[in-house]
């Protein structure tokens, strides 16, 4: 039990560092990526890809950074100042073609069967990992979230004309923010794939993506403390639903079913009754300075 | 190469129907309504039980397309008006909860298993090419609702008002045109052509839950290609992106550039379908056929 329940809060921290990084882009910045899961699956496939071919584990972590960094950027630039419409479509694009390609070109890094990559074995060195992990990254979205550069991505968030006529470049500030949100998500998916030990595409679907919209809407976007604590209610009804598969001979894909159906209902129900999420984002007020 | 024509022509139709109905919400409500994959899939799934009632094919599409509109006009009222308000970002990520909730709902009442129409078909030769009577009946089905949708737009009062709205919801509602009624009555046809589309498809290949992510690259990307709110647009985009995947997939590029054969693995059609997309937002910022249905 005890052992369960540190990976349950490993996992949530891993999970709430790739919501905090949904919540730079969206929350903050206003970019709609429905392929989150994509900077969380080139972070894991860089140690995978390693491990494959003989590599070093820090040699995959470089490589999964590198791969967010110039795929967020790839994804970004078609898009451009086009509405969002489109970079949720070609964000959604990019991460299911991705997926695509480890399933079917086997030589990169298993292919459908996966890879095996070195793991932690001490579960505590890897909660230890995580929380270390999330610590640091709330700390770097907190920063973000109070400098100027906060500010400026919620003008941009709100009115994309207003930043031109600030002076601004909408995006640079796009394509920024794109590349700190992307590398936070490959550094949680690197962690991830040295706690589980294990690789594979079937681990990077849509579906993953939407869990973590449903716990970003469900904290509140916009606030950093509401991602995590999505993430924490979204895990907690994911880890549940597995004990109630076990303990009422459920077969388990319809367990697993079920339990995005409820993400889904959830996802709706905060749109209808809680729009801004149970952690609302706060309401910054900026003073001008002297005359 | 005509064979290639040939599927390029089936592929495009099973998507053209299904991409329409998207194209025609976006005109009126302004959003990408991602649950539309969803009534597709439910549509397949409709027509599959009324066929197990010992329905004729015909009979079974037409109350499955019935059933598939009144659900989208149920999903409409319970979420999409409340939310008329927000941002078309919101709406489009409810949208997704939405789907999520369709597609446990399929998976937990039909069961993951694929199943497959029984239908019989007969194979007919077009000098080296085949081309089945279901192929057949596909096009055919395809280009008479083509027909009977651009007849109800521009040849009748409804018509007329749904394209008002698209055009200018404020002065449509102005002018006495009834924005709900309307707007409920095209989520109606948007779910009947989803349901429509979604049987095609299903004959083409087989009915299961996981068909959505079948349908959702080639469909949104034909949509895309079309400029998102125009339903010529989308047909339209449906014939490119089928071409180009079914030339991708089917010429010999190894005979091209030296002795040896080699085609494209079919399993990068969605790959096909995203770049098609990726390329015409690249180089075409404006869209093919710009504004709403007009």
């Amino acid at each position: 039990m005890l052992d369960f329940l540190v990976f349950a809060v490993t996992m949530i921290a891993i999970w709430s560092v790739v919501a905090l990084s949904l919540d730079l882009q969206f929350g903050l910045c206003g970019l709609v990526n429905f392929g989150q899961i994509l900077p969380f699956a080139l972070g894991a496939y860089g140690p995978a890809i390693s491990a494959a071919h003989g590599g070093s584990i820090s040699a995959g972590l470089a490589l999964g950074l590198a791969m967010a960094a110039v795929g967020g950027v790839l994804v970004l630039a078609p898009v451009g100042r086009l509405s969002q419409d489109y970079w949720a479509l070609v964000s959604l694009g990019a991460s299911e073609i991705f997926r695509l390609l480890m399933v079917n070109v086997t030589p990169i890094a298993g292919g459908q069967d996966g890879t095996a990559v070195a793991r932690v074995s001490n579960p505590l060195a890897a909660l230890g990992l995580a929380l270390g992990l999330l610590l640091a990254m709330l700390l770097l979205a907190r920063r973000i979230d109070r400098s100027p550069l906060g500010r400026l991505m919620r003008v941009l968030r709100e009115d994309d004309l207003l930043v031109a006529t600030l002076g601004r470049n909408p995006f640079r500030v796009q394509a920024l923010v794109t590349v700190v949100a992307w590398l936070m998500a490959a550094l949680a998916g690197a962690l991830y794939a040295h706690v589980v030990g294990f690789v594979a595409p079937s681990s990077f679907s849509v579906a993953e993506t939407f869990i973590v919209w449903t716990a970003l809407i469900l904290g509140g976007a916009g606030s950093l403390l509401g991602a995590v604590v999505g993430t924490a209610f979204v895990q907690f009804i994911s880890v549940s639903t597995r004990f109630l598969a076990a303990w009422s001979g459920l077969p388990f894909d319809l367990v697993a079913n079920l339990r995005l159906g409820i993400f889904g209902v959830v996802l709706v129900l905060v749109f209808l009754l809680r729009r801004e999420g149970l952690v609302p984002e706060r309401k910054v007020r900026v003073d001008a300075v002297g005359p | 190469m005509l064979q290639i024509l040939l599927n390029s022509i089936v592929y495009a139709s099973e998507i053209a129907v299904i991409a329409v109905g998207i194209s025609l919400a976006y005109s009126v409500v302004r959003f990408a309504n991602f649950a539309h994959i969803q009534y597709a899939v439910l549509g397949g799934y409709f027509t599959y039980a009324a066929r197990g009632l010992g329905l004729g094919f015909p009979v079974a599409t037409a109350i499955s397309a019935v059933l598939t509109g009144l659900v989208a006009i149920i999903v409409e009222r319970l979420v999409f008006h409340p939310l008329r308000g927000l941002r078309p970002e919101a709406k489009m990520i409810a949208s997704w909860g939405v789907a999520l909730a369709f597609r446990s709902g399929v998976a937990a009442v039909f069961g993951g298993a694929a199943r497959v129409f029984d239908v019989e078909t007969d194979t007919y030769l077009l000098g080296d090419a085949v081309i089945t009577s279901l192929d057949l009946a596909v096009v055919a089905t395809t280009i008479a609702a083509m027909v009977v949708l651009q007849l109800l737009l521009y040849r009748t009062r409804i018509g007329t008002g749904l394209r008002a709205l698209a055009d200018n919801r404020d002065l449509a509602a102005t002018r006495g045109i009834p924005p709900d009624r309307l707007t409920a009555l095209m989520w109606f046809l948007a779910g009947a052509f989803a349901a429509l589309g979604g049987t095609l498809f299903a004959l083409e290949t087989r009915l299961q839950p996981d068909m959505d992510l079948q349908i959702l690259l080639p469909v949104f990307a034909a949509v895309t290609i079309g400029g998102l709110s125009s339903i010529a647009g989308a047909v339209a985009g449906a014939c490119i992106l089928s071409l180009a995947q079914n030339i991708a997939i089917g010429v010999d590029f190894g005979a091209v550039l030296s002795s040896r054969s080699w085609f494209l693995p079919s399993q990068f059609r969605d790959t096909i379908a995203v770049a098609a997309m990726v390329l015409v937002l690249c180089f075409r910022p404006r869209q093919l056929r710009s504004g709403g249905v007009r």
